[in-house]
């Protein structure tokens, strides 16, 4: 599939005009209200589950290729968040940041100015009210839309994005519910945009080398992953006012699940091939009580007790198990409360090796011949194979081609540790070449609807809850992401 | 309650004829050969539904008995079974009496050990599978060690209680929740305790953790971790072929779920106090695919052949997520056919701090006032707080008093670290104190049916299977286990 570049700005109109009439989407409305999450629509056990058809006229688009491009120009709408993909976008030399876009104007004549400091040419700043973000969608000079703004917003805007003939780059989850990945995927493969979700974790280099050693099947048969989101931010983040103690404490208050799957969850279902030969199956939920967030704003009344009646619902740590349509398991937590270092777990189980990492360590099979390794070292699985330095030396031997490529730049350019800057060269690079970028909205859809569907399994009391196909067959025939550079 | 020890062999065998009209059957004269594969397994409506307590049985979660100063031991089952036959022959106030295994040369031997450490020879009976029996029907035996293959555990354990002796039993205690109610009904029909061998609770970790634990430390506790992750496959337990030692391999070809889970669930449970103030309310349960014993078999060929038509449905790894009646979450996971180190996991968050086995660290959290604590440290919990040689320190200063007393002693002699010794220790010394021992049969049914719930789990596509309360409501006033030493 290949689409044109920059259509004229009318004909998406068009577009849009006739899917109102009820060929699926409906248009997208021309200033968007200020989306309230406890609106958001929930599904029951049974809805929540089906497979959608595809509304006549879509096409997929896992394969969309698109015209290759000299210059990729870029805008970003949340420059809290978004700030470290302006930082990224300005180190590439093939894209342009065209605009930058925040309710606040500080952050982006900050972000503009830093831009300019870096390529010497100042984007265009829009600002100042909740709807500036539209007025720069009308620019008919963007390739790629990043939205990084609070979650809520995430799916109005990308689909007004795919809507204006633009790439979305979607933060992460790039939807809080089943309903809205449905509508991402639909609009992607309605207007033929891509729709990716900017899941940094997948250009992580402890990841990308897990994924390299896993491709080349290192692992054996795989069987198991474990991955999760604890990270302590309950005494900090969730109270932090003009930043995310705007709006995200506030999912705590009326959802009880995994709020935050992704980071751990999109590498471990890159090393199994979700959605490329295997699929999540089902999901069991279950959470813990909530404790750590009410103690906290109970002893420290932060910001001047104005919180005092805030009910939070979500339980410290949620404990997920998804099961593959081949039989494997994931399990996945959540908790950003607790007082416990952080940890993405990031672990991969096959019948030949074993790696985990905080701390990294690899365990090899006495029998796991692979080329790699050195037939000559005696191995027992009993202990660490590799750890600490000994691993440091065989990850940098087998490194994975992006890491090669660019992942010294990457660090010297900075955004968690370089994965952000190697993720958005990557995926800025796919968008150049007009190759399909490695994460897709059906990536987006699965990775992001675990957050409801495990809120789901634990107001049932745990029971399995059936996954949606967003691929709607696809996965059994798509081909396993190659090794990428 | 105190019961008189040592009642004539006769009252018992009364006792146990007046029960035979209703209630428990009499044990009968000559068991035959358990087949596991014969087991008694219920479905998800009636697995988990608590049973009468038959009429003239009475709780045994606060037994008495008569102080003995010598408490007089007989051990059938001397593969597992040498760790007791060495603590019993090396405690003061132990006499081992009798031995029992099928093997001649295993029953000489151990005696032989027993002759060497106290100079007294205990009586031996082997030879055939009934001859245990024989063994239980003296009259000069205060405790039956059961350490046999696990479709030997309830009907051993059944007939000794019967005639009059406490039983203690290796773990599995019972392989079906069918199997647990039979030892609860017989333990609580003849007054006669029947504790699980959960070695793992007396590890000097586990022991510092639960004395943490207990002093309130940890704050509110929310969720714990626990396994048994062991790479059995080169160690025999699965390619024993001959008939004495291929059972445990048998039981992966007709169960599916968590086959071993009291060795990480013993120890986390009772720093939460289930049983004791919590209960367990139900599970779910999700297996992988099976993959580490069939390439084991293919890839070894043990034995010429044998078992090449077994097949293995028991996944490779299985993890199961527990919900107590407070909420708390339990994550418990089984694999022994992986390329990994060996873990339990002994993993216990509550809203004050954090502990991690495997490596052992402890994250506190900065608001922590806990008196043990140096006022004057700064703590932040983003990083482990204590680790390396500093927990060390840490745990040395705060050791259980279990440990304290005897500790050093246990070492030892040894057992799996000292463990088996100082469970040995503690559990006879209950006996010869005549109180109640520190693991209940309530813990034995509690931790051991968790085997066939998984099982039931898997089976049923995941779903949650409500958990048997073992002690009929007694959770919910009795006190959790003090510090006892």
């Amino acid at each position: 599939m290949n689409l044109p570049e920059n259509p004229n700005r009318r004909d998406f109109l068009k577009l849009g005009a006739l899917a109102s009439l009820g060929l699926g989407l409906s248009a997208v409305p021309s200033a968007e209200a200020k989306p309230d999450p406890r609106d958001l629509k929930l599904l029951d056990a049974h809805d929540i589950s089906a497979t959608r058809p595809r509304p006549a006229g879509n096409k997929p688009v896992w394969d969309l290729t698109t015209k290759p491009l000299e210059k990729v120009r870029v805008a970003v709408i949340g420059l809290n968040r978004g700030r470290s993909h302006v930082n990224s976008a300005a180190n590439i030399p093939f894209a342009e940041v065209v605009a930058v876009c925040d309710i606040v104007e500080a952050r982006a004549k900050g972000a503009a100015a830093s831009v300019k400091k870096i390529t010497g040419k100042e984007p265009a700043m829009y600002f100042g009210d909740e709807n500036a973000w539209e007025k720069m969608l009308e620019r008919d000079d963007i390739d790629v839309v990043f939205v990084a703004t609070p979650w809520e917003w995430h799916v109005p805007m990308a689909l007004k994005v795919m809507e204006k003939g633009k790439h979305a780059f979607i933060e992460v989850s790039p939807a809080v519910t089943v309903d809205q990945c449905w509508q991402l995927v639909d609009m992607a493969e309605k207007t033929q945009r891509h729709c990716s979700i900017i899941e940094n974790c997948c250009y992580g280099e402890e990841e990308l080398f897990v994924l390299n050693l896993a491709r080349q099947g290192f692992f054996g048969d795989l069987k198991h992953a474990e991955c999760a989101y604890i990270h302590n931010l309950g005494g900090g983040v969730l109270w932090s006012l003009g930043s995310e103690g705007d709006w995200r404490r506030d999912y705590h208050r009326f959802m009880d699940g995994n709020l935050y799957p992704t980071h751990g969850l999109g590498p471990v279902a890159q090393y199994l091939n979700i959605g490329r030969g295997d699929a999540f199956k089902f999901v069991v939920s279950v959470s813990s009580p909530e404790f750590n967030l009410t103690q906290y704003r109970d002893k420290h009344q932060p910001n001047n007790g104005q919180h005092k009646d805030e009910k939070f619902v979500c339980g410290d740590m949620n404990t997920s198990i998804i099961k593959t349509q081949l039989g494997r398991t994931i399990m996945i937590q959540h908790d950003v409360v607790s007082p416990r270092p952080y940890t993405r777990i990031n672990a991969l189980c096959g019948t030949e090796a074993t790696f985990f990492g905080y701390p990294a360590r690899l365990a090899i099979d006495a029998d796991n011949k692979h080329p790699m390794l050195d037939p000559k070292e005696k191995r027992s699985s009993h202990a660490w194979t590799y750890e600490k330095e000994k691993l440091t030396n065989f990850m940098k031997e087998n490194q994975h081609p992006l890491i090669k490529k660019i992942g010294e730049l990457g660090k010297k350019v900075g955004g968690h540790g370089g994965m952000d800057f190697v993720m958005a060269y990557r995926m800025l690079d796919c968008v150049r070449q007009g190759i399909t970028p490695d994460m897709t909205v059906y990536d987006a859809a699965d990775w992001s609807s675990i957050l409801e569907i495990s809120a789901r399994s634990v107001k049932e009391g745990s029971m399995p809850i059936q996954c949606p196909d967003f691929t709607r067959g696809g996965w059994q025939t798509i081909a396993p992401l190659g090794i990428v550079s | 309650m105190l019961t008189p020890e040592s009642q004539s062999r006769r009252d018992f065998l009364k006792l146990s004829a007046l029960a035979g009209i209703g209630g428990i059957s009499a044990a009968s004269t000559a068991e035959a050969k358990p087949d596991p594969a014969q087991l008694t397994h219920l479905t998800a409506d009636t697995i988990g539904k608590m049973r009468p307590r038959p009429a003239g049985n009475k709780p045994v979660w606060d037994l008495n008995t008569r102080p003995i100063g010598k408490v007089r031991i007989g051990v059938i089952g001397l593969n597992r079974g040498s760790a007791h036959v060495k603590s019993g022959s090396l405690l003061p106030f132990v006499e081992v009496v009798a031995l029992c295994d099928i093997l001649d040369d295993r029953a000489q031997a151990q005696a032989e050990i027993v002759f060497k450490n106290t100079g007294k020879r205990p009586a031996i009976y082997s030879g055939d599978e009934n001859v245990w029996e024989k063994m239980v029907d003296r009259d000069d035996i205060d405790v039956v060690y059961v350490a046999t293959p696990w479709e030997w555990h309830k009907p051993m354990a059944v007939r000794a209680m019967s005639l009059g002796k406490h039983a203690f039993v290796e773990v599995n205690s019972g392989v079906t929740v069918d199997e647990c109610w039979e030892l609860v009904d017989a333990s609580e029909k003849y007054q006669r305790h029947c504790p699980i061998l959960e070695n793992c609770a007396y590890g000097e970790e586990e022991l510092f953790v639960l004395n943490l634990a207990r002093q309130g430390f940890f704050g509110e506790l929310k969720h714990a971790e626990c396994a048994y992750i062991h790479d059995q496959r080169h160690s025999g337990t699965y390619t024993f072929l001959d008939k004495q030692r291929e059972w445990r391999r048998n039981y992966a070809t007709f169960m599916q779920g968590n086959v071993y889970p009291t060795h990480g669930l013993g120890t986390v449970s009772q720093y939460l106090g289930v049983g004791r103030g919590d209960a367990f309310k139900y599970a779910v349960s999700v297996s992988s695919p099976e993959f580490g014993l069939s390439q084991l078999r293919e890839k070894t060929q043990p034995n010429r052949d044998r078992a090449q038509d077994q097949k293995f449905v028991c996944g490779d790894m299985n993890t199961t997520i527990i919900k107590t009646v407070l909420g708390r979450t339990v994550v418990v996971q089984h694999d022994n056919t992986s390329p990994r180190p060996y873990t339990r996991g002994n993993m216990l968050s509550g809203t004050q701090a954090t502990f991690c086995g495997y490596p052992n660290r402890l994250a506190i959290d900065e608001d922590n006032k806990h008196p043990i604590l140096d006022p004057k440290e700064k703590r932040n919990s983003h990083s482990w707080t204590y680790e390396g040689d500093k927990l060390t320190k840490f745990m040395q200063a705060n050791a259980h008093p279990l440990i304290k007393k005897a500790g050093t002693d246990a070492k030892k002699v040894g057992g799996h670290g000292g463990m088996d010794h100082l469970m040995n220790y503690r559990f006879l010394d209950c006996i010869r104190q005549g109180i109640t021992p520190d693991l209940t049969v309530y813990d034995a049914a509690s931790w051991s049916c968790l085997m066939d719930l998984s099982d039931r789990s898997v089976r049923d596509g995941s779903l949650p299977i409500a958990y048997p309360d073992f002690t009929r409501g007694g959770w919910q006033t009795l006190k959790p286990l003090p510090l006892v030493s």
